[in-house]
């Protein structure tokens, strides 16, 4: 084994955020950074929003220029591992070189889920989670073009309005009944749903693939379950992610039952020199009685910090409440903690005007919180989130009323009742 | 340098914000115990007015994606900001506030 140095396998989100906070505890030693792509660690939220649409390329840095620095690690660019050995504390490179570490930090992240019909290497076939992957569908998105999107998630959605913003004519094809139908009330649903007819996009809902072939001019032709024959000029596989725990399967460390590197509150895997962060990692929380996966810009930043601080016996940061954000089109949709079916909700203004917030709440207790273009106002009930008290929601809806304020008072009256 | 009245002290209550218009151009206002402050209207990060944002501890957030900016300085603070705001500065004389494209920082 090799004292005194770091190896992060990975150069994405979590990697980023995991080096600086290692410098940040005041860690001296060495840190290499594996990354399969070229490039440095960039945000890839934006991939499937402004990188498709914008006439300037956004930046994309996940860390500045100052913050790239402070970080100081060794980069190592178009590098793959191919395996890890726990016993000897190496990772083995494709290129037949070896990186020995003290500590390993797992941050290998998730590639796209493939439908068997559509190989992520077929021309017209569109996947998305690299740069490389998102220019390349940016360049068949003109006017007129037919681009076919398969699945209605977040990221569906979200490329469904940058394709229909660049002037294609588009279809989603959704197996569920409703859209995000795990994350938000139905009522939300149908407002997204309304969106998208607004922004001319066709939805196909309760259908999926059945067959896909291709055309004498090059197109491919898309059969849904639900008997449609779509003619596409592009088609685009947005159905999840899978995360990348090859390597640790290989090293011997436990998975999750359906994938994910198992990690405990710290972040650290079945053996003690090996943590993992980010998408690549299932993690048993709080409350919960299996641990889950968390595909979101949050939990890449906040486990790359817990696993900073756990390789340097640092006190881990609180975990914060789960937060998510998904640009849909010219709407900004927030969520704030995690829904249950046995929420009642209330809601505040209204969607139609293009701005409304809903607090789903257990007996006052607030829960689950979502946001049309009313990011700020979620902000401020955070605090309440935090707390886990019941709130008096008799004025929450009333016009007129700020949300901070509202939030505020909330706080001084639990202050109070203690 | 050219001062502008940009509000009157009595339009922002504390850790509120307002995008005012400064010779065409858009300006975020904030107010923080009393003393005024100004910086570039929109995040660095993506189109959001950071009037429309969330102040505490002397930071804005913005509303989109909560990436943080220290109000005094510009400073971007958190992921995923990492460019810094542009910031004028504001005077208050009696009631009045006025602010000063010239020296932007």
């Amino acid at each position: 084994m090799s004292s005194g140095s770091i190896v992060i396998v990975g150069a994405g989100q979590s990697a980023a955020v995991a080096a600086l906070t290692l410098r940040e505890h005041g860690y001296t030693g060495v840190i290499r950074m594996l990354g399969r792509e070229q490039h440095r660690p960039y945000e890839r939220p934006p991939l499937s929003k402004s990188v498709l649409v914008d006439e300037q390329m956004p930046s994309l840095d996940v860390l500045s220029a100052d913050q790239w620095a402070r970080a100081d690690v060794e980069f190592l660019s178009g590098t793959e591992a191919l395996a890890l050995d726990p016993a000897r504390h190496q990772v083995r490179l494709r290129d037949g070189g070896v990186v020995e570490y003290e500590y390993c930090l797992l941050a290998t992240g998730g590639e796209a889920r493939t439908l068997p019909s559509l190989p992520r290497e077929g021309a017209r076939t569109y996947y998305i989670r690299t740069l490389e992957d998102a220019l390349r569908l940016r360049a068949a998105l003109h006017r007129g073009a037919h681009v076919v999107i398969l699945g209605g998630g977040f990221l569906g959605l979200e490329v469904a309005h940058s394709a229909s913003a660049a002037g294609a004519s588009v279809t989603v094809v959704e197996s569920a009944g409703r859209l995000l139908d795990r994350f938000v009330p139905a009522s939300i649903s149908g407002w997204l749903e309304s969106e998208l007819a607004g922004a001319g996009v066709q939805l196909r809902l309760r259908e999926s693939v059945r067959d896909c072939s291709s055309l004498e001019d090059g197109r491919l032709l898309i059969e849904t379950s639900g008997g449609g024959r779509l003619a596409a000029d592009a088609v685009v596989v947005a159905i999840g992610l899978v995360p990348n725990d090859a390597l640790a399967r290989g090293a011997g460390l436990d998975v999750a039952q359906g994938g994910g590197i198992l990690v405990d509150a710290h972040c650290r895997t079945s053996d003690r020199h090996i943590y993992a962060c980010g998408d690549c990692t299932s993690q048993k929380r709080p409350g919960q009685v299996m641990p889950t996966r968390v595909e979101s810009w949050q939990n890449a930043n906040e486990q790359a910090r817990t696993a900073a601080a756990g390789i340097l016996a640092a006190p881990a940061p609180i975990p914060p409440v789960p937060w998510f954000w998904t640009d849909q089109g010219k709407h900004n949709i927030q969520i704030l903690g995690a829904p249950a079916a046995d929420l009642d909700y209330v809601r505040r203004e209204d969607p139609s005007a293009a701005k409304a917030l809903w607090l789903g709440h257990r007996h006052g207790i607030p829960v689950h919180g979502i946001a049309i273009n009313a990011g700020a106002d979620l902000r401020a009930l955070r605090p309440l989130f935090e707390r886990g008290q019941p709130v008096q929601l008799d004025d929450f809806h009333l016009p007129g009323t700020s949300v901070r304020a509202w939030s505020k008072r909330q706080a001084a009256d639990a202050m109070v009742g203690v | 340098m050219e001062w502008i009245k940009v509000a009157s002290a009595t339009e922002l209550g504390d850790d509120e914000a307002k995008t005012v218009k400064v010779a065409g151009s858009a300006v975020a206002l904030y107010r923080m115990d009393g003393e005024f402050f100004a910086t570039q209207a929109l995040c660095t990060h993506a189109t959001a007015l950071l009037s429309e944002g969330y102040i505490e501890d002397g930071c804005i957030e913005c509303p989109l994606h909560q990436g943080r900016f220290d109000i005094r300085t510009g400073r971007a603070m958190c992921a995923p900001v990492t460019v810094d705001l542009r910031t004028y500065p504001v005077k208050r004389d009696g009631e009045d506030i006025y602010l000063s494209l010239a020296a932007a920082s």
